[in-house]
């Protein structure tokens, strides 16, 4: 394998190169189509011989514990290869890909969907991991933020009874930007953040607000509406807040905290107000 | 490259890469003052104070058409984040400020380090206020008179409220400072704009005061928020413009800010 001379793999990576080279032999062994179970935190399915070179989605981890156990992984790693799969990667060098590319479309669905719950039980939901930024979204992705966005966009649509297209344009404009301003609005106060990572969270953290306009549009009497609302609001301040007050200097919190507070509280008005 | 990363103050968030990598370079090489290119930006950025406004003025030095600011083009976050270089607590210090009409000193204490985190998001506030309040507001009033009256959410407020706060905010700085620099004196745009982002600010709060659906007490707040927010912006253009005769553009920003008020109150609050 080219890669491995190159650039120092990543250590799950390398395990999933190791596992990858593990199905290319087995499928030579044992015929077609073992689909590769969902696994969160590798890469998305590309050949095998360019993954590597993709670390968007995993932030890199130098921790020292890290470095001695990969360094050794390194020098062995070249020598099973050759041996053992240079004739399968030769007879099957598309071994890995038409895993991904011929699995049936309900198998690529539900691997993407699975990601989505997974990532929305760390964001959302009290876990461990709340406090470090790198482990709490390590395997963001855009495809959950777009539902939730688009969700709540048509909900409140649903809800209104005149301009349901403006209401729609706004809300939509107003979380999609928004997200974006607020990633700025960090990165601009010097703090650090991977931008798609927040964009990712911003979205994810949307998901008690979905909530709590399906239930505003199924009751609709102001008072339930303003508790429904609050209760939701500060459960998505919650889940945005450690992540948002890590990434800048503590002097500076409270100008990053705040237009996330002023972006939810007027997506709650939002909800509120559409009658 | 993992080892050099290992070395910044950034360290202990591990797993998150840091953004803006250039920054943390030129921070690290801030010590040795010498006239490197490098550090000589770095200085600019992080000691700032008066040598950075006066330099807005002078040629370049050492490297050809780039002003000599932390400038790494249009569409580099970096450029810009020494617009907003500022803390919680002078942030909330600036916008105390911006209560008091008499004084004049505002310039004076921006002059180091203005700031447009200010303008962003006081005006981001402003218009979801308006917007909310308004609606709020309206129905109200219309309860008073006739109680009849449903709630109504007009999304139309959302629109006027950004064009009105975003363009007021935006482009009356942006024509003071092209009239000024017209006439002679000399302007610094980034400075207007954070003297007319903070003079918003008593807007929001008169806002929520004005839900109160008691029409008296409408035009009460509106002038009292108005006039306050006026001489403000008159008495540190003033002070900015130091003598000239130039008397008429000091009570066209009076006027002007006393138009958005009055059409505030018209137009979200009648």
């Amino acid at each position: 394998m080219s890669h491995s001379d190159t650039i120092p793999l990543h250590a799950s990576s390398q395990s999933d190169i190791d596992e990858i080279e593990n199905l290319i032999n087995a499928s030579v062994q044992s015929g077609p189509a073992t689909v590769l179970p969902a696994r969160p935190p590798s890469p998305p399915r590309i050949p095998v011989s360019s993954s590597p070179f993709i670390p968007s989605n995993l932030p890199p981890l130098p921790s020292t514990h890290q470095k001695p156990s990969f360094v050794p992984s390194v020098p062995s790693a070249p020598p099973p290869p050759p041996v053992n799969s240079h004739s399968s990667i030769g007879a099957s060098g598309f071994g890995s890909p038409p895993n991904t590319l011929t699995e049936p479309v309900w198998e690529t669905v539900k691997r993407d969907l699975s990601r989505i719950v997974s990532n929305l039980k760390l964001v959302v939901f009290p876990n461990p991991y709340r406090e470090d930024p790198g482990k709490a979204l390590r395997d963001w992705d855009l495809w959950g933020p777009f539902f939730f966005i688009v969700f709540l966009g048509l909900t409140l649509s649903w809800s209104a009874s005149v301009k349901k297209s403006e209401v729609f344009a706004v809300a939509f404009a107003l979380l999609a930007a928004g997200a974006v301003i607020l990633t700025l609005n960090v990165l601009l106060l010097g703090g650090h953040i991977i931008f798609f990572q927040s964009l990712s969270l911003l979205g994810y953290c949307l998901f008690p607000l979905d909530i709590g306009a399906v239930i505003c549009m199924l009751k609709d009497n102001v008072i339930i509406k303003v508790a429904v609302v609050c209760v939701t609001l500060a459960w998505s301040s919650w889940a945005a807040y450690p992540f948002m007050s890590s990434a800048v200097n503590p002097r500076r919190k409270a100008l990053a905290l705040y237009p996330v507070f002023l972006m939810y509280v007027s997506v709650g008005f939002l909800i509120i107000a559409i009658d | 490259m993992e080892e050099s990363h290992s070395n910044l103050p950034t360290s202990h968030l591990l797993g998150s890469v840091p953004a803006v990598v250039s920054e943390e370079k030129s921070n690290i090489t801030y010590e040795v003052p010498e006239a490197n290119m490098q550090t000589f930006l770095s200085n600019n950025n992080g000691g700032g104070s008066s040598r950075g406004y006066q330099t807005l003025r002078s040629p370049p030095e050492g490297f050809e058409q780039q002003p000599p600011n932390n400038w790494k083009g249009v569409f580099s976050v970096s450029s810009y984040t020494q617009y907003f270089n500022v803390d919680t607590d002078v942030v909330i210090n600036r916008m105390m400020s911006s209560f008091y009409p008499v004084g004049g000193d505002f310039f004076s204490k921006i002059d180091a380090n203005p700031d447009l985190y200010g303008l962003v998001w006081i005006s981001t506030t402003l218009v979801f206020v308006l917007a909310s309040l308004g609606n709020c507001a309206t129905y109200l009033m219309q309860k008073h008179t006739d109680s009849s009256a449903s709630w109504s959410f007009d999304v139309g407020y959302v629109n006027v409220a950004a064009c009105a706060i975003y363009g007021y905010a935006i482009v009356v700085p942006l024509a003071f400072y092209f009239l000024l620099q017209y006439l002679g004196t000399t302007a610094s745009l980034i400075r207007f704009w954070c003297m007319w982002g903070y003079s918003l600010f008593i807007f929001i709060l008169s806002s929520i005061l004005l839900v109160i659906p008691v029409e008296i007490l409408h035009w009460i707040i509106i002038l009292a928020a108005g006039i306050d927010s006026a001489c403000f912006v008159a008495v540190n253009l003033k002070s900015c413009i130091e003598g000239n005769d130039l008397t008429i553009v000091v009570f066209a920003a009076f006027f002007l800010q006393l138009a958005l008020a009055i059409f505030i109150k018209a137009w979200f609050f009648p």
